[in-house]
């Protein structure tokens, strides 16, 4: 395979100014169980190559199933086609340069998920699904596993010559309580997928799902007689897996540089952080720090090398409040001035071009002590969990979250669970709102696995990592 | 490269999974899409792929299994999967409730194939970015946009022998003009065939509403406003149904916003919805993924809720039948949610005369990042963007600060005060993984008393 991408990327050279090859293999298996009944066993294997060039300034990229000499060929000669095709880009910007990319890689992973027999997997997941059900109020059970290995072997026309193999692994329980109040949901670890990791299977043992599915039956059902969360501007506490979702949609795509320039603003969106924003812009209070690292062990936006061969970094986006950095490829890191690519380009399988995507973005550790030392030393306000749904505008300024479950916060207690809570703001208003984060020994990873960009649509996995934190002055409701 | 026909693939995958009661499909893509921003191209993306799904049921419960390799060993694996998937699932779970893939329905003739389109040639997308640099050149805007084609063959090799086949074209542009103020509009147009997308008309509607955004936009605090919504915006609240409203299977689990309320009045009278494969507006298809053959299906008729959509599973826990809306062999985890709604037209002529009937309002070109707030009340949360603006004394007269909107699809509905005459075939262009294109056909519409909950402006 590698001979072959490498002849692929030479034979382009005569016509592109650039060339890169992807071969990429992946094998995903999802099963879910649903009231006991088997929702989902699906097990996918794909593989293909994909041949990027730059022709004057324009890409083109083609993707073919297969592995075979001629597949590629045809794969060369379509994205030659489709970038000589285009109008001109008047003119080639320089792409930021990157020392050609060696060697090979593999994640950690103890336990081969693919190894764990199936009656493995439909038997822990049966356990969990009976434990919700035992709660009478409980409606729908859900409890799901998700299991994927992706290998690539990447070449380009300057040298570039790397493998990487993946291996990510997790899974997540949902109870559905349905009464005449309306439905209501709760997750463990997470909403939307669970937590998945860079990991075996050990993972998801950490993760004790039937331990767990009790209390997530009997908070589901204890919300339907739950107050409603109330109108009201207060202080607001974010548990981390929510607090990874704000990062992810006000924080990470706003400092995605092909938003900033303009390059989504007809799909994704624009930014409204400036492009010369860098050491001027203020994004939020003293306490925010935010880091972009695509090295963290076990993060699902970590790897050696980006899918245009740029080595894997961890890059300073917020320092104290003010922008200090941007989520890059080489070809935007080039245009604002950047001397290095931040190493974003990530690509959803063979049959996707590599666009600027998020890696770990990660808020900073406080010095708040633990969860429960803040909401103590939190007067009044509200303490929220779990993402229900999210929206925010095409500049990523204005958001609506609405959690799972909230509870009030009075004198520095937990007090009532309060059902359908939702918060709103606007981004810098909001971060700089922050007053309060947890210490490292509350700080941990959350994951997303459904981060849609790009035409044709890509998915995109990423980990986000933060503790629990305090914003005053949030407008808090219930929709 | 895939040289070999989606029917015999299929045929050759079934009879890997041997005795087994299984489904075979076959997908092939053959697509391109052509990026553009700042009135340069910026990604350009061709797809020849097909893959093969083996879906087999035993003791009420389906396994699946798929790869995109149609080799003899890759077949007799992927079939391997799939078997051993479901017979797990039998060993672990018991009798499921799944009862077996229907015996497929007789398909009708349609319209969704144009060979023209199914050619991509590169040169027709150059084409199309080139008139819409050229129009943002005319106008002082900056073109941003899409522009994509694609060719999908489907075949499905079901379980009593026949082997039916669906050959459909798509072809979708967008376009984003930028002012110089930094407003912007939006147009775009869906349809079976290339001949119907007009690169240079679309580029200049949406550069005219970028140009109407030169003033100052208004910033107006939450509350409730009169709209006129474009079919751009009323697409995305037949969007929230088909997922709230619907589903069959929410329905059956009792999350649904039709839940008891059936045959009950639950939007205005003016709003007949269907559900309509054939209808020659729409991107047609003959059968779901579980070879049921797609037929009309009324969903709401002058305000009354009559029905939801069904694939065999969510059929078999409502003890109904299939109405062909199976997302994925034996079900989607999501459920079976319509992809050809329809909406009939009202007695406007265009949005300028819906217009007329608004003292004070808000004129909603498209909504953006829409999510589902409550299932139970279709209660949606979404963004405008691209193109609004004021409506005083009946008519448009300046840009407003981009609102969000939260309220319920069935709400507005019922607060419909007028229809346009014109339904069109409306899309986002959103195609992830495997190339399915679908949109609705809906007309533009005034409503009254619209939630608004804020802007980005007013904090």
């Amino acid at each position: 395979m590698r001979e072959l991408l490498q002849d692929l990327v030479d034979s382009a050279s005569g016509r592109a100014s650039y060339a890169d090859a992807r071969h990429v293999r992946t094998l995903v298996e999802e099963v879910a169980l649903r009231n006991g009944e088997l929702d989902l066993l699906d097990r996918r294997e794909e593989e293909g190559i994909g041949v990027r060039v730059r022709v004057k300034g324009a890409w083109g990229f083609a993707a073919v199933r297969g592995s075979g000499r001629a597949d590629g060929e045809d794969a060369v000669a379509r994205a030659l086609a489709l970038a000589e095709a285009q109008p001109g880009a008047g003119g080639e910007p320089a792409l930021a340069p990157e020392p050609p990319a060696r060697g090979s890689h593999a994640s950690p992973c103890e336990t081969d998920p693919f190894e764990v027999s199936l009656d493995d997997k439909l038997a822990l997941l049966a356990e969990a699904d009976a434990a919700m059900r035992s709660e009478p109020l409980v409606s729908v059970a859900q409890a799901q596993l998700l299991s994927r290995c992706q290998e690539k072997t990447f070449a380009s026309s300057e040298g570039a010559l790397c493998e990487q193999r993946v291996t990510e692994c997790g899974g997540g329980l949902e109870a559905v309580a349905v009464g005449v109040s309306g439905t209501q949901v709760r997750s463990y670890p997470g909403s939307h997928s669970g937590h998945v990791a860079q990991a075996g299977w050990e993972h998801v043992l950490a993760l004790d799902l039937v331990g767990h599915a009790p209390r997530v039956a009997a908070e589901a059902a204890a919300l339907l007689s739950a107050p409603v969360c109330p109108s009201d501007r207060t202080t607001l506490v974010l548990a981390k897996e929510q607090l990874g979702l704000q990062i992810h949609e006000s924080v990470g795509h706003a400092l995605e540089l092909d938003r900033v320039l303009g390059g989504e603003a007809s799909y994704a969106g624009t930014s409204f952080v400036p492009a010369d924003g860098i050491g001027s812009t203020r994004l939020g209070s003293e306490l925010m720090s935010v880091t972009a690292d695509a090295t963290l062990p076990g993060a699902l936006g970590s790897f050696r090398w980006d899918d245009e061969g740029v080595q894997a970094r961890c890059v300073a986006l917020v320092r104290d409040g003010t922008l200090r950095g941007f989520l890059s490829s080489r070809e935007s890191a080039a245009e604002v001035g950047l001397e290095r690519s931040g190493g974003c380009m990530r690509a959803e399988g063979f049959a996707r071009q590599p666009i600027v995507r998020m890696t770990n973005v990660s808020l900073d550790a406080g010095t708040a002590g633990t969860l429960e030392e803040l909401i103590a030393a939190t007067r009044r306000g509200i303490y929220m969990e779990t993402n229900r749904s999210w929206s925010i505008d095409s500049r990523r300024l204005h958001f609506q979250f609405a959690g799972e479950a909230a509870w009030e916060i009075v004198d520095g207690r937990l007090g009532r669970m309060l059902r359908d809570p939702v918060y709103a703001g606007t981004t810098p208003r909001f971060w700089g709102g922050l007053d309060a984060v947890c210490s490292p020994s509350e700080w941990g990873l959350v994951s997303v696995t459904n981060c849609g960009k790009g035409e044709p649509g890509q998915l995109a996995s990423v980990s986000h990592g933060s503790a629990p934190a305090r914003f005053r002055d949030v407008l808090v409701g219930s929709g | 490269m895939s040289a070999q026909a989606p029917e015999e693939v299929a045929e050759r995958a079934r009879e890997a999974a041997g005795a087994a009661h299984a489904l075979a499909t076959v997908t092939r893509e053959r697509s391109l899409a052509l990026r553009f921003a700042r009135s340069r191209p910026t990604q350009a993306t061709s797809v020849d792929d097909l893959t093969v799904e083996l879906a087999v049921v035993t003791d009420g419960h389906v396994g699946r299994a798929a790869t995109n390799d149609i080799g003899p060993e890759a077949l007799r694996r992927c079939a391997g999967a799939a078997v051993l998937a479901a017979e797990t699932a039998a060993r672990a779970a018991g009798a499921g409730v799944y009862p077996g893939f229907p015996e497929p329905g007789a398909l009708r003739a349609r319209h969704g194939h144009d060979p023209e389109t199914a050619r991509l040639a590169p040169e027709r997308g150059g084409e199309a970015l080139s008139a819409a640099f050229e129009v943002a050149a005319e106008t002082a805007t900056e073109a941003n946009g899409l522009w994509t084609a694609g060719e999908v063959e489907t075949a499905i090799a079901t379980p009593s022998g026949p082997v039916l086949v669906d050959r459909v074209t798509d072809a979708f542009l967008k376009v984003v003009a930028f002012g110089p103020g930094g407003r912007s509009g939006y147009a775009a147009r869906t349809a079976v065939g290339l001949r119907d997308i007009d690169s240079r008309a679309a580029a200049a509607r949406a550069a005219g509403k970028a140009a109407a955004g030169a003033l100052e936009p208004v910033v107006l605090g939450p509350g409730e406003y009169n709209v006129v919504m474009e079919p751009h915006a009323v697409h995305e609240l037949l969007w929230v149904l088909g997922l709230s409203a619907f589903n069959g299977l929410a329905h059956a689990e009792g999350r649904g916003a039709l839940d008891g309320r059936l045959h009950t009045r639950v939007v205005s009278p003016a709003i007949n919805l269907s559900d309509s494969p054939r209808h020659p507006s729409t991107l047609p298809r003959a059968f779901d993924s579980e070879a049921v053959a797609k037929a009309p299906l009324p969903l709401i008729e002058d305000g009354v809720a009559h029905r939801v959509v069904h694939d065999v599973r969510s059929g078999a826990i409502a003890a109904a039948s299939s109405t062909g809306h199976a997302g994925a062999a034996g079900g989607a985890p999501s459920g079976p949610v319509p992809v050809n709604l329809v909406m009939a037209g009202g007695g406007a002529a265009d949005e300028q005369e819906l217009c007329a009937g608004v003292e004070h309002g808000i004129y909603v070109t498209r909504l953006w990042y829409t999510n589902v707030v409550r299932p139970a009340e279709a209660l949606f949360t979404a963004v405008t963007r691209d193109g609004t603006f004021l409506i005083e004394d009946g008519r448009v007269t300046r840009p407003v600060a981009d609102m969000r909107v939260t309220d319920s699809a069935l709400g507005v509905l019922s607060r419909v005060r007028a229809l346009g005459a014109r339904s069109v075939l409306t899309s986002d262009g959103e195609l992830y993984g495997r190339r399915f294109a679908s949109g609705s056909v809906c007309p533009p519409l005034r409503a009254d008393a619209v939630r608004f909950t804020g802007s980005a402006a007013s904090g």
